[in-house]
């Protein structure tokens, strides 16, 4: 006999907690698909995010879901200095020496997040941190609900600046092929400064989400960098469609394992790993895309 | 080509180094002694991660090796007794298993697919090990009596004969005809294939070797350390000083990587006492740079800027 109230509840939490990842990855496959870089500093965009919202919060008792805007914009400011500073100079290399690169300011962020703040894990709790959403036989937190809708709106602001916006329409240009883009006068290096910096704009509201449901800590960039990377490949690198379609396939296997296995929820943890080997043995161009290889 | 030393003076160095080396533990007092066998360690992961660079690949995740090498050898002398000098060469062997599963999934497509399996490979295994600890020992370690009866001259000897074995298997690529086959995949794999080079086949090779010395110095660690704990040998940490100390030195090269991990070692020991969270900062900024401003590491900064100054008379043309 199956317990279908359980069974709805795990489903709903993870399409929850999916909206949350597709909000975590939507700025790496952006960067990812107009310039050709994953940024291993994504999660540390994150972080600084999450670290941002905790302390408006502490010192200012502003609500992390309004200093989400200001999250934004502060990234927005950081991720254009890290582009024109540290990336712009190295468009033209290798490949590898971009992976370096940013692998690089990866390690500086989350040691200088440990000088500044300690390894303590630090949580947001709210006036409505406890309360919950019923709905017949399942339930939600009224948190997490509020993080899955907030991401929402962003995957629909990010889908409406990139079809209907000029600078969005020239990145989707860019994204197609760069040297035709040059030619008929859209200025790439612009187009990926812009990229760039919106990308983090979008880690940095991720990572107000992220203070509210999880605890905030130095590692955490890291740690969703790592399910993000799983949903990257799952989607087929660097398409938004992809993306959303991982984040969901990523969520709710993490609340399935998490419900019907022993000791599950540890487990989670190591479940984008598994979901990773599984994609490259059956479809490495991953589940949703056409992309090549 | 320029040389700074004549041929019979440079063999008369090497001996010299030998004769230094070999007899260093008898002088050396026990802390140096430790420092050293760090040291050299650390140079075996740094000249291992090199040989797979050599194809253009890059591996964020040594450590699921380093931990599979340092794990095996530990829980087979928990298990059986087996003595640790073959406990290490099994924990080689089974990094070496490991990595042509991981190589043959990953290797034949784009190199970013290899990295980022190979940073979540590393995570995974840390999950895997705290999550049966029956198995595994958990999250309160596995320990072991000290290597050799904690006779730190005999470690140090194995440690030297393993590296010797490292330096010497990169000496033989070099001179061998994989130097080209690996040199022309990391240039442009396409034009790698067209040669008649299959490229897959050459990276996986290039990850076999790169896994055994890795997983050879993860055996070498768990015994000498006799404690090792999941967080540790499996952490983002060891997978990032694996690439940082070649990269720092100079990639592609015999020299680079020992000098890069030498420097590193250096840098981390007094920033160790100085910052006591987040010390590897340094890793992030070395990186960041080298790719900026010196992009062949410390041996391309001699080459080209501090080589010449000595030079200037002599070099004609």
């Amino acid at each position: 006999m199956v317990d279908w109230a359980s069974l709805l509840q795990s489903l709903a939490n993870g399409i929850l907690i999916a909206g949350l990842y597709a909000a975590v990855t939507l700025g790496l496959t952006l960067v990812l698909g107009v310039m050709g870089i994953v940024n291993f500093a994504h999660g540390e965009l994150i972080m600084l995010g999450a670290y941002s919202s905790f302390w408006l919060f502490t010192l200012l008792g502003i609500d992390p879901l309004l200093s989400l805007a200001l999250s934004g914009v502060l990234l927005f400011f950081i991720g254009t200095g890290i582009y024109r500073f540290t990336i712009w100079p190295i468009m033209k290399d290798p490949p590898l020496n971009q992976l370096l690169l940013t692998l690089g300011l990866s390690i500086f962020f989350q040691n200088l997040a440990m000088i500044l703040w300690k390894t303590d894990s630090r949580t947001i709790i709210t006036s409505y941190s406890g309360m919950s959403l019923d709905l017949g036989i399942i339930h939600f937190g009224l948190t997490r609900m509020i993080t899955f809708l907030i991401s929402v709106v962003l995957t629909v602001l990010l889908v409406v600046f990139l079809s209907k916006t000029k600078p969005g329409r020239a990145m989707q240009a860019v994204s197609e092929n760069n040297t035709a883009s040059w030619l008929i006068g859209i200025n790439v290096e612009k187009t990926y400064l812009l990229a760039f910096g919106v990308a983090a704009a979008l880690a940095g509201a991720a990572g107000a989400l992220v203070s509210t449901v999880m605890y905030t800590f130095p590692m955490v960039g890291f740690k969703l960098s790592l399910k993000a990377f799983c949903i990257l490949v799952i989607g087929g690198l660097g398409n938004i469609p992809g993306t959303l379609f991982g984040s969901l396939i990523l969520g709710i296997t993490e609340s399935f394992v998490g419900t019907y296995i022993p000791e599950g929820s540890g487990w989670a943890e190591g479940i984008s790993f598994v979901l990773l080997i599984v994609i490259l043995i059956i479809k490495p161009t991953g589940l949703a895309g056409t992309r090549r290889e | 080509m320029n040389r700074l030393i004549s041929g019979k003076s440079f063999i008369v160095l090497i001996v010299l180094a030998v004769v230094l080396i070999f007899f260093y533990p008898r002088v050396m007092d026990s802390y140096f002694l430790h420092l050293t066998i760090a040291i050299f360690l650390a140079m075996i992961l740094a000249s291992s991660w090199d040989i797979l660079a050599r194809t253009g690949q890059v591996s964020v995740g040594q450590a699921g090796l380093f931990g599979i090498g340092a794990y095996a050898s530990a829980l087979l002398y928990q298990w059986i007794h087996l003595p640790p000098v073959l406990g290490i060469l099994a924990g080689g062997i089974l990094a070496v298993i490991l990595a042509v599963g991981i190589g043959y999934l990953t290797l034949r497509l784009r190199g970013i697919y290899f990295s980022i399996t190979t940073i979540a490979f590393a995570e995974a295994l840390a999950v895997i090990w705290l999550m049966i600890p029956d198995i595994t020992g958990g999250a309160m370690g596995v320990s072991t009596p000290p290597l050799f009866g904690g006779n730190r001259i005999l470690a140090y000897y194995l440690i030297l004969a393993i590296l010797a074995l490292v330096i010497m298997t990169v000496w033989l690529i070099e001179k061998s005809r994989l130097n080209f086959a690996f040199t022309a995949i990391r240039q442009n794999e396409d034009v790698a294939n067209v040669m008649g080079i299959n490229p897959t086949r050459y990276k996986v090779l290039a990850f076999m070797i790169s896994a055994f010395f890795t997983g050879l110095a993860g055996g070498f660690y768990s015994h000498y350390n006799t404690y090792i704990i999941p967080y540790e040998v499996f952490g983002l940490n060891v997978s990032i000083a694996c690439l940082v100390m070649p990269i720092f030195g100079g990639l592609y090269t015999i020299l680079g990587p020992v000098i890069g991990t030498i420097l590193v070692k250096v840098i981390e020991e007094f920033l160790r006492v100085t910052v006591p969270y987040g010390h590897q900062i340094a890793y992030g900024l070395i990186l960041v740079v080298v790719v900026l401003f010196m992009p062949d590491g410390l041996i391309g900064l001699w080459k080209k800027r501090i080589k010449p100054l000595f030079l200037k008379k002599s070099s004609v043309g």
